[in-house]
């Protein structure tokens, strides 16, 4: 199989902090996730891998190419950005043409490909809208739809699924799915074991700007599940549903936010506990708010992978 | 805001063609009109448009966080900061010449007006045009240079650029607007009300003032082209 991704030696700090530490790894086709906690480095090997940044120390290639100032493989190149950045006085549609139009593509070309993206991405109905008038899921999905509409082989998105409300975060995976399906090579980073789990089995566990683990998500999820799990819910019958989890012995801690309306449970069985949490919903009339996995839960699992 | 800025000479020329009509106002719009060239043109638009357009160029990518859509292209930095520069040179030309050659023919248009004049408000609008070239070159490298250019570019062009334009032998040369003023011989002689702004001017030969010119804007664009090629930019959160 063709090596589609590359990285040897990588090494790459910003004054006295680092970014990433030896990173030595090979990428084939499909969807590749690289899992970290907030400063893992998880941005920084993207931006090396897509000519944003150089590397300190060794170096990267993609197709067996160096990247850093090699125009000729940006055009195998897709890249989804982190940042919530846009030229927002343009419409989706022409800000679409108007990256396209670096490609060499003719304006009708370019036109064809933009209307294409946007079908892609489900924007066609709002691609003559202003981007600044987009909601957070529309331009996260305009975002994507500018990393594929000129149909690369590799697929860099960092961070595509942050901060999407459950039906966008569907549109994308879908999204994601069909380039896979496609044949490419696509590299998907985030900070949440969930939305990995929805995209792809193949799993790089990076913290500290190093490579922790590498492997399929069952590998990684045994490893995780080895370590407690915090979930926050809110609900105005909070200390309903906490009497009702009480019982279970997969439960480890609860503790009570009564100024929020709000419990957290500690637990080391995950699915034991969601499943138990679905059979309360269906059975009672129980109202559920929120339901969240506090980010540093997985700093802490990082950390106990560790060994800190 | 710019457009704006940039109409503010043909307000004023319909101003006083409204006084010169009037009566109030006696002097020809030849002289009225160098007076808004050498004043208004070559002194503060050029300088300031091709100042916020110039050292906009990068900064304003990377403070909107969007220079990774460009540089992920397959098109050379180099292509980029060049294209950027023709592009902000093409909107200012405009925003240039369209103002110049309206104030010039509200001041000018009356029964002696003839076509040849016309000559006249062209070569005005290449030697402006040259200047801002030349200061949208130098404005472009200072914004692939540093990360908050506007302070160093306000410096040269409303400081060193005035100030040293008044000492005299070759002092005066290290700037741009000696080379566009010696572009304008007929008016480095003592007309208008506002000669004394120009009287230490010592010329330098109309040729070598426009290659001048080209030089200053080839260099630093090249400078600029070249940083950016290999240059890092991080974009702080």
């Amino acid at each position: 199989m063709r090596v589609a991704i590359e990285a040897r030696n990588l090494s790459r700090w910003y004054g006295n902090v680092l970014g990433i530490s030896e990173i030595n790894l090979e990428i084939n086709p499909g969807i590749t996730a690289l899992l970290g906690p907030n400063g893992a480095g998880k941005s920084t090997f993207m931006k090396i891998l897509t000519g944003q940044l150089k590397a300190n120390i060794g170096e990267a290639r993609i197709f067996g190419e160096k990247v850093w100032n090699n125009t000729h493989i940006f055009r195998h190149l897709g890249f989804c950005p982190e940042d919530d950045a846009f030229y927002e006085d343009l419409s989706g549609f022409e800000f679409l043409c108007g990256l396209l139009s670096l490609y060499g593509y003719s304006q009708a070309e370019a036109r064809g490909r933009a209307r294409q993206a946007l079908d892609l991405v489900e924007l066609s109905d709002v691609g003559g809208r202003q981007v600044r008038s987009y909601s957070r899921g529309m331009r996260q999905r305009i975002k994507i739809a500018q990393a594929i509409a000129h149909d690369p082989d590799v697929l860099i998105l960092d961070e595509p699924l942050s901060g999407l409300d459950p039906l966008s975060k569907r549109r994308i995976i879908k999204v994601i799915k069909e380039f896979k399906n496609a044949g490419k090579t696509i590299v998907v980073s985030s900070h949440i074991l969930p939305e990995v789990e929805a995209l792809t089995s193949e799993i790089i566990l990076i913290h500290q700007g190093k490579i922790i683990a590498r492997g399929d998500i069952y590998f990684i999820r045994d490893l995780i599940d080895t370590h407690p799990h915090m979930i926050r819910i809110k609900s105005p019958q909070f200390r309903q549903l906490a009497k009702s989890m009480a019982s279970e012995d997969y439960l480890l801690k609860m503790a009570f936010e009564p100024e929020n309306q709000a419990v957290v449970f500690e637990t080391h069985d995950r699915d034991r506990f969601f499943n138990r949490l679905n059979e309360l919903l269906l059975s009672s009339p129980l109202v559920i708010d929120e339901i969240t996995s506090p980010d540093d839960n997985l700093q802490a699992v990082f950390d106990y992978l560790v060994g800190k | 805001m710019f457009f704006l800025l940039s109409s503010a000479s043909v307000l004023l020329a319909v101003i006083i063609r409204g006084y010169q009509l009037a009566g109030h106002w006696t002097e020809s719009g030849q002289i009225i009109f160098q007076n808004i060239l050498m004043v208004f043109f070559l002194q503060f638009l050029i300088v300031i448009l091709s100042l916020f357009y110039g050292t906009s160029l990068v900064t304003e990518e990377l403070e909107g966080k969007t220079l990774p859509y460009l540089t992920s292209r397959p098109v050379s930095r180099a292509e980029i900061i060049i294209g950027k520069y023709l592009a902000s040179l093409a909107l200012t030309s405009i925003m240039l010449v369209s103002t110049v050659l309206i104030s010039y023919l509200i001041l000018n248009i009356d029964r002696d007006f003839r076509l040849k004049d016309l000559w006249t408000v062209a070569r005005y609008s290449l030697v402006l045009w040259l200047g801002l070239a030349a200061y949208l070159s130098f404005f472009t490298f200072l914004s692939t240079w540093l990360s908050k250019p506007i302070l160093l570019g306000l410096a040269f062009g409303f400081g060193w650029e005035n100030v040293i334009q008044y000492f005299p032998g070759t002092t005066q040369k290290l700037s741009v607007v000696h080379y566009l003023k010696s572009l304008l011989p007929q008016y480095t002689a003592a007309s208008g009300r506002l000669s004394f702004l120009f009287i230490r001017l010592e010329p330098t030969r109309d040729w070598l003032s426009v290659l001048i010119l080209i030089l200053i804007t080839a260099i630093f664009l090249a400078l600029a082209a070249l940083l950016f090629s290999f240059k890092e930019y991080l974009m702080q959160d």
